[in-house]
């Protein structure tokens, strides 16, 4: 079945493509709506999972590994369980849980076969350790402190094992081998391959072009680092489990642990009311999860465990580095022939994700090739953060392109406009098309052709100003939610969704999206979230869905909460009306996708190196806005977010010893208020007819073009091609020595 | 906790208050009475449980008088507890947060003595005879302080972790200076990180409360 489209949709055509742009205005969609839990979290009212006390909690603690590859000979552990007020004690010998959702091979992490068939099964303790920070052992004790003097009492005997950490360096034949299959990871069939893509003849096309251009970039490992570090609260009452964990998906979370512990789902309760932060890979459980409910088990009681900040950068995951040689032919216009791309992702010691690199499908080429190799290190675990594949994907291709132009003596902007893919990987056509739109917007509100240098570097003296700018597709799709809606009879409304509160506002939306439709004032919906005893399944806080899938669910649910107020009227005394719904939408054949672009100048101070983001305008297609207070934070957030990973943040390891120099705040250095400048935020609003009203994915789409955006902002101030990330200032003055 | 905060410091008795070593175990054993009759699955959205972690005999220990929010509390302390750590787990005022425990992100950020420090890096003993503030302190009779009311219509709480540090850097800031420009509240706040990175929100809203323009000269690397 078709998606309905929406009545006030434009008909529905293929765009190949512009699409005009424009939604009809609605009631409470689309109006600056503060959250409807904003008073808790200005208050201190909100209750995070570090906030729940249980009664006869005990506390965990977590003893990792230092070193980044070693053999696990003993562990003694009869010193810490004598110690007073210790109460379980876990290590591989006698908990041998395996971590499905991190330890599936090929990024399926909610596959239940692939945890069957995987070859490098991740147990939530394994022997041999793989990097700095994982865990070997946990203890729950009676109060924090005496768990932390437990860990040192575990005495472990470690054959220490030869480790690499760069991507490239792992695929070397002499390179010490992390997994027995060897360093390039499997995917989800034991197959040891890279991901490839061929179309056409790039070969045949590089013979032919008439500019044929080469180079590397590269990008570093950088942390979610979300504000709340990781925390867990298990209890088990009989057979019933019930842990409060930061998850952005509970109902995933919820089938994780009854399949990592050989559990039903129906035993197993996931709660989240709220979280402090998410920015990807959380859609699941975590080792944290497991080895407080492991614990609670063992000991008989509720157990907290809080990761410290330290464990947090370690134990969970961040940004796959990446090494990106490219190859581009143009003709003499400056038309693409032929892009090729070599690509090695750094996974860490097991493969969570996919370690994919976006980008070479934002051009229009008849030939194109391209290779990526997800490879294992002894670094910490690589997961999806934010917009997984593209930050980093596109800080390579956008840089690569903005070089070409360049070189080509054209400007980049005409350079994209020519050169960018009007369908989805050049062959289906999309919903509806507003990239060119969304170029056109922001050059003009940024005054590009004023601010961009034809000449980089040309500035006299030695503060330096330069422009720079990146475009965006994303995927938008549509796919299956749930929802339930109830009303009582005194008039309440009670939409129940699966939904958390990352801090993207999805609650907030799911209440808007409601009122709406049903035709009230939002103060007349309750939304009920968080907790899997009481809310259906929700596709979860991951790729931007939320919005579309669970709000598409939400309007479905109204439809048939008000079919049924038209046949039976509106309940009284204690009558309840209540509709539910599952809708399965399917697309025809074409691609739903968010749009942006982003336009940067940056001061570089030649002298020191320093950089300043001296004007930061972004213009996005995320369909209609369901809320423009929060829509406009998202991108904010997210812009600036990216200025992070463009100029400081780097988990850095050493390679001489295997160990993470920098696992924390003030060495990783994300960004603070002062690195802060004012994102102005246009949004191009669209209805393509699916989804709700035709809102598209937001999340994500902020950070994917701040770091080329700003790299190509600094080659136009200095006329220096910066090809690795994070451009610090030492990379700078070492550019223009 | 909540009734105590009704009362007024001069109503509140000595034994309400004092804490001993004894009568700490004892209230956290009758904590665990009063909690198990909730359900125990609404511990994240039912009222702050009391005090429920039993003090360690073999650590020294030293009473301690606090102010907190306005109430003195008598408590004895273990030596080795940070103030955060007190207010959390001993206070019930889980509104202050961890982000790191070691002093680079400022999401424990309270007043002491009206001054913004962070909670996780001084101990509990050194606040003997002080005043604290927490996010808890904000609001009075149930009505947010216009502070916390800017937030909300600025949407300055993304995901939250951060926000009551952000509010108290913030307070401390317009008690010394009404009307901050942006660049002096960013200086203020730079010592209260935001990983959703909400800091054009923050700002926004401490300038709308102050009444003061949104000029700026920020953006820079370090």
């Amino acid at each position: 079945m078709k998606q309905q489209a929406n009545p006030q949709a434009p008909a529905a055509a293929p765009a190949t493509g512009n699409t005009p742009s424009g939604v009809t205005p609605m009631k409470v969609i689309g109006h600056a709506t503060p959250r409807i839990d904003a008073v808790e979290r200005v208050t201190g009212r909100a209750k995070y999972t570090g906030d729940v006390q249980l009664p006869g909690m005990l506390y965990a603690k977590v003893l990792r590994s230092p070193h980044p590859h070693a053999r696990i000979k003993s562990i003694d552990v009869s010193k810490a369980k004598a110690l007073a007020g210790v109460k379980a004690v876990l290590t591989h010998e006698n908990c041998q849980v395996v971590w499905g959702a991190g330890s599936v091979a090929g990024g399926q992490q909610y596959s239940d076969e692939v945890k069957k068939n995987t070859k490098q099964r991740r147990y939530a303790f394994n022997n041999p350790v793989r990097f700095v920070g994982e865990p070997v052992a946990a203890v729950a004790a009676v109060n924090r402190h005496v768990a932390e003097e437990a860990l040192t009492l575990i005495a472990v005997d470690y054959e220490v094992l030869p480790f690499v950490i760069d991507q490239e360096e792992a695929l070397k034949p002499d390179a010490p081998k992390i997994w027995p299959e060897g360093n390039l990871a499997l995917n989800n069939r034991n197959e040891a391959a890279p991901q490839s893509q061929k179309r056409g003849d790039v070969a045949a096309a590089f013979a032919s072009s008439a500019h044929v251009f080469e180079d590397r970039y590269s990008t570093v490992f950088v942390h979610n680092a979300q504000m709340e570090p990781r925390a867990a609260v298990a209890h088990w009452e009989g057979d019933k489990l019930t842990v409060y964990t930061p998850s952005g998906g509970i109902a995933n979370c919820r089938h994780d642990m009854a399949r990592d512990l050989g559990m039903p789902d129906e035993k197993v309760r996931i709660v989240c009311q709220y979280m402090g932060g998410n920015f990807g890979n959380k859609n699941q459980n975590q080792d944290a999860d497991l080895i407080a409910a492991s614990l609670a088990k063992e000991a008989g009681a509720p157990v907290k465990l809080e990761l410290s900040r330290r464990d947090d950068f370690l134990g969970m995951h961040g940004r796959w580095p990446t090494t990106q040689y490219y190859k581009v032919g143009v003709d003499n216009e400056g038309t693409l022939q032929g892009i090729e791309l070599r690509g090695y992702s750094g996974m860490g010691g097991y493969r969570k994700n996919s370690g994919a690199q976006g980008g070479v499908e934002l051009y229009k080429c008849a030939n194109v090739e391209s290779t990526i190799h997800p490879v294992y290190t002894n670094k910490t675990v690589s997961g999806n953060f934010r917009g997984p594949e593209f930050p980093q994907g596109f800080f390579g291709i956008q840089s690569m392109m903005d070089d070409v132009a360049y070189k080509m003596k054209m400007d980049p902007v005409e350079f994209g406009i020519r050169n960018m893919s009007r369908m989805s990987r050049d062959t289906v056509p999309y919903t509806n098309y507003t990239l060119e739109e969304c170029i056109h917007k922001g050059a003009a509100s940024f005054d590009w052709k004023r601010r961009w240098k034809p000449e980089p570097g040309s500035d006299r003296g030695p503060i330096k100003r330069g422009a720079g700018f990146t475009y965006m597709v994303f995927r938008s799709g549509i796919g299956s939610s749930s929802a339930v809606v109830q009303l009582d009879a005194k008039g309440k409304y009670t939409v129940f969704v699966g939904v958390t509160d990352v801090g993207a506002g999805a609650k907030t939306t799911m209440g808007i999206i409601a009122a709406d439709e049903l035709g009230v004032p939002l103060s007349q919906v309750d939304v009920v979230w968080g907790d899997t005893d009481r809310c259906p399944f929700s596709v979860g806080e991951s790729g931007s869905r939320t919005t579309i899938m669970t709000g598409w669910a939400v309007i479905e649910a109204v439809r048939g909460l008000k079919k049924q107020i038209a046949e039976k009227g509106t309940p009284t005394g204690t009558e309840i009306l209540v509709s539910s719904a599952t809708p399965q939408p399917r697309m025809d054949n074409r691609v739903r996708s968010a749009f942006g672009a982003h336009f940067v100048e940056a001061e570089v101070d030649t002298e020191v190196g320093h950089v300043r983001i001296t004007k930061y305008t972004t213009v996005h297609d995320c369909g209609r806005i369901m809320n423009p207070l929060t829509a406009t934070s998202q991108i904010q957030g997210a812009a600036i977010q990216g200025i992070g990973m463009a100029l400081h943040e780097n988990l850095l390891y050493d390679a001489r010893t295997g160990h993470p120099l920098t696992p924390g705040y003030y060495f990783d250095r994300i960004p603070t208020h002062r690195d802060a400048p004012p994102i102005e935020v246009t949004f191009v609003e669209s209805d393509d007819g699916f989804g709700p009203y035709g809102a598209k994915s937001m999340g994500e789409s902020g950070i994917i073009l701040s770091p080329g955006a700003i790299g190509n902002a600094i080659f136009n101030a200095i006329g220096r091609r910066m090809k690795d990330l994070p451009i610090t200032r030492d990379k700078i003055l070492g550019a223009l020595a | 906790m909540s009734t105590r905060k009704k009362k007024t410091d001069a109503e509140v008795t000595k034994s309400e208050l004092e804490l001993s070593r004894r009568a700490f175990i004892e209230a956290a054993g009758a904590a665990i009475v009063v909690t198990a009759a909730i359900p125990a699955l609404d511990a994240q959205t039912a009222p702050a449980a009391p005090p429920a972690i039993v003090a360690d005999p073999s650590v020294p220990r030293t009473t301690i008088r606090v102010t907190v929010n306005g109430t003195v509390h008598r408590v004895e302390v273990e030596d080795r507890w940070t103030l955060v750590e007190l207010l959390r787990d001993h206070l019930g005022l889980t509104g202050t947060k961890i982000g790191c425990d070691r002093g680079e992100c400022g999401a424990c950020t309270v007043l002491l003595d009206d001054k913004p420090i962070y909670s996780c890096s001084n101990l509990a003993i050194w606040a003997d005879g002080k005043s604290v503030v927490t996010v808890e302190g904000l609001a009075r009779n149930g009505a947010l302080d216009p502070l916390q009311q800017a937030f909300v219509e600025h949407d300055a709480a993304q995901c939250g972790f951060c926000t009551s540090g952000q509010l108290m850097s913030a307070k401390a800031l317009l008690a010394s200076n009404p009307h901050p420009t942006a660049d002096e509240a960013r200086a203020a706040m730079y010592g209260n990180l935001c990983r959703c990175a909400n800091y054009n929100r923050y700002i926004e809203a401490v300038v709308a409360y102050a009444g003061t323009p949104a000029r700026t000269s920020a953006g820079g690397a370090r």
